[in-house]
């Protein structure tokens, strides 16, 4: 009796490894051939490459017009996020306790970035901000505006998740009875609790956003090279220039998932318990 | 707000004195007094009319079940709920448009509401820091607070590292610690197990009068009132039923809603009243409880109350077991009633069919209005 329990699951085990492995080795087999092509002197007519070097990686990192257009992604989004959390972390903690029936419309609200197509979206706003009152296409705000559109959702539901689970309602009760003002309990209870949520908000939007083409493409072009247009203007020189720059761009990503990830895991079971 | 907590504290510890001119005071000085008190959520009336009158130092739990409006009243008096119409004054002073945090007044959540990224010392010390007492009294304070509800050696832990019922010990001494004019209380011992729930009621009602707290305790559990409290106020449907202690509420109910919530009462219309008491009635409905009816099977028994009325013949028609007590049904032709009786033992215990006569005892029958 007791074997076949062991058999069987060993045999559960060996199917679901049949199906991880495959899985597994398609998603990474074009990463582990983008990483090996960033890292080999050349990789022409034969099954593995001649030999091995840094070379690509040091170049890439040496080129001004790569560190520039870096920096311009990371400014975009950064700034944006920091506009998207200040814009709704207000209006997703009034949702959440003052005025409860605006959570209804909120959740509709924040899907209607992602129902329209990018390129309808853009094509949409060149309209609009290309001139008239507002010019703001082919400069980086228009590009920060859009951002805070398409980072609406994931920081809105973090941050909803995140109020329900510490009961924000009542904890503020709580606070106001040992008298604090709204504005304090707020500081002092909520954020602090928010922390977690804010967390995973900024890191999922973070790696989204800093490989958003399209919009950055269409909205200002060459006028303000991101990463990915960057990427997108040099694809005809050496491929394993362009290697490296996908695999340098993928590290960074994965670290800040990772960041963003492994804490949250720390803290996790801790927040269940209470 | 911080001279009002002042005023608190010597009242606090010359609590035997206001205890003593309690019976002095008139219900125009009670020290929380509530006027009128409305509140209705959209079309829905949840509190109607509410008058209530609590004195100083006093425990006044309110009862009722669920959906009755005893948790609004309290959150209410609290400020975090507003009101349709009416007043509320604590101490002379009317605090019904005083936002929460200026009230001074404590409560403690069903679900405890402790500041989860706060240590028990810092949870217990936020009524304090928000009123800029400076550090060395506030640890002192804290210490205070902690020793009360004995959690010393728990400080420097987080909510999440404790038990249910060290949250809520928590919770009592993060609320005491401002020495607030009123404590409220929303149904604190609910979310505990039945052995712990009994520990902390105890600890809170010693807690509760040595510092002559006034205190409003919400509850369904009619058990935990009349255990806790000096007062009992019976609401139901968004209105006070009843009030009064616990022995008044349990052996003289006024309504048949009183007496369906606060025990197994049985009613009869008159005309069955009449056959069970053996003489006309005045009055159209009448309860008795089930404790106050006696059964005798074939022997006269010993046990019978002064005024025991004629007898009732019957047959028992079920018999439930509830630990101490045996409750058997009986049917006297066709008049069906509750009979509670101690159980004495196996060797007692009446088996269904048994011919039996039912005897009430005729001054604890009441009169329903």
């Amino acid at each position: 009796m007791r074997v076949d329990i062991e058999r069987r699951r060993r045999d559960g085990l060996a199917l679901h490894w049949w199906i991880l492995v495959p899985v597994f080795v398609s998603l990474a087999l074009p990463l582990a051939a983008t990483l090996l092509y960033a890292v080999s002197t050349r990789w022409g007519a034969t099954l593995l490459p001649d030999g091995l070097t840094l070379e690509w990686l040091q170049r890439l990192w040496q080129t001004p017009r790569f560190l520039a257009a870096f920096g311009r992604s990371l400014v975009v989004v950064v700034a944006s996020l920091a506009l998207s959390l200040v814009l709704i972390l207000p209006v997703a903690f009034l949702a959440h306790t003052r005025f409860t029936g605006l959570a209804r419309w909120m959740n509709v609200l924040v899907l209607t970035p992602f129902a329209v197509p990018p390129v309808v979206t853009s094509v949409g706003l060149l309209q609009l901000y290309a001139g008239g009152p507002l010019p703001l296409v082919g400069t980086p705000w228009i590009l920060i505006f859009t951002y805070v559109s398409i980072a609406l959702p994931f920081v809105y539901r973090s941050l909803i998740n995140s109020l329900r689970g510490i009961d924000a309602a009542e904890l503020m009760e709580a606070a106001q009875l040992l008298g604090a003002s709204p504005l304090v309990a707020f500081l002092r209870v909520i954020l602090p609790n928010l922390r977690l949520g804010i967390r995973i908000a900024i890191f999922l939007s973070l790696s989204f956003l800093i490989g958003e083409f399209v919009f950055a493409n269409l909205l200002v072009g060459t006028r303000f090279e991101t990463l990915q247009i960057y990427l997108f203007n040099v694809r005809r020189e050496s491929g394993h220039f362009t290697s490296a720059l996908v695999i340098t761009l993928f590290t960074f990503i994965l670290i800040l998932t990772w960041l963003g990830n492994g804490k949250s895991e720390i803290v996790a079971p801790e927040e269940r318990a209470s | 707000m911080r001279s009002s907590s002042a005023t608190a504290a010597p009242a606090a510890k010359t609590g035997r004195a206001a205890e003593t001119g309690r019976a002095a005071a008139t219900a125009s000085a009670a020290y929380l007094r509530l006027r009128g008190v409305q509140k209705s959520f959209g079309e829905t009336p949840v509190l109607q009319a509410i008058d209530a009158d609590i004195d100083r130092g006093e425990f006044v739990t309110l009862l009722g079940p669920s959906g009755c409006g005893k948790s609004t009243l309290l959150r209410t008096i609290a400020g975090l709920s507003s009101l349709d119409a009416g007043d509320i004054a604590v101490a002379g002073e009317t605090i019904t448009h005083l936002p929460p945090q200026r009230r001074d007044i404590g409560m403690v959540f069903q679900h405890y509401a402790l500041f989860p990224n706060m240590s028990v010392a810092d949870n217990v010390g936020f009524g304090l820091r928000m009123r800029r007492v400076n550090q060395a009294e506030r640890r002192e304070r804290i210490d205070q607070a902690l020793t009360l509800v004995d959690l010393q050696a728990h400080a420097r832990r987080f909510p999440h590292q404790l038990s249910g019922g060290q949250r809520q010990r928590v919770a009592l001494a993060r609320a005491l610690i401002t020495r607030p004019r009123i404590l409220l209380m929303d149904e604190p011992l609910s979310a505990l197990d039945a052995k712990i729930r009994q520990h902390l009621r105890e600890q809170l009602r010693s807690i509760q009068q040595t510092l002559s707290l006034t205190t409003l305790f919400v509850t369904h559990d009619q058990e935990e009132a009349m255990m806790l409290s000096d007062r009992i106020f019976l609401m139901g449907e968004g209105r006070i039923l009843q009030h009064g202690d616990a022995e008044s509420l349990y052996t003289r109910p006024a309504s048949e809603a009183v007496a369906s919530f606060v025990g197994a009462y049985n009613t009869f219309d008159a005309e069955q009243a009449t056959r069970l008491l053996g003489h006309d009635t005045q009055g159209r409905r009448f309860a008795v409880r089930p404790e106050a009816l006696y059964l005798v099977a074939d022997e006269p028994s010993s046990s019978l109350p002064p005024n025991p009325g004629p007898g009732c013949p019957g047959r028992i028609v079920a018999r439930q077991l509830l630990g101490s007590i045996v409750r058997y049904r009986v049917d006297c032709d066709g008049l069906s009633m509750n009979v509670d009786t101690l159980n004495r033992g196996a060797r007692f215990l009446m088996a269904t069919k048994t011919p039996v006569v039912v005897y009430a005892d005729v001054d604890e029958v009441r009169v329903m209005s």
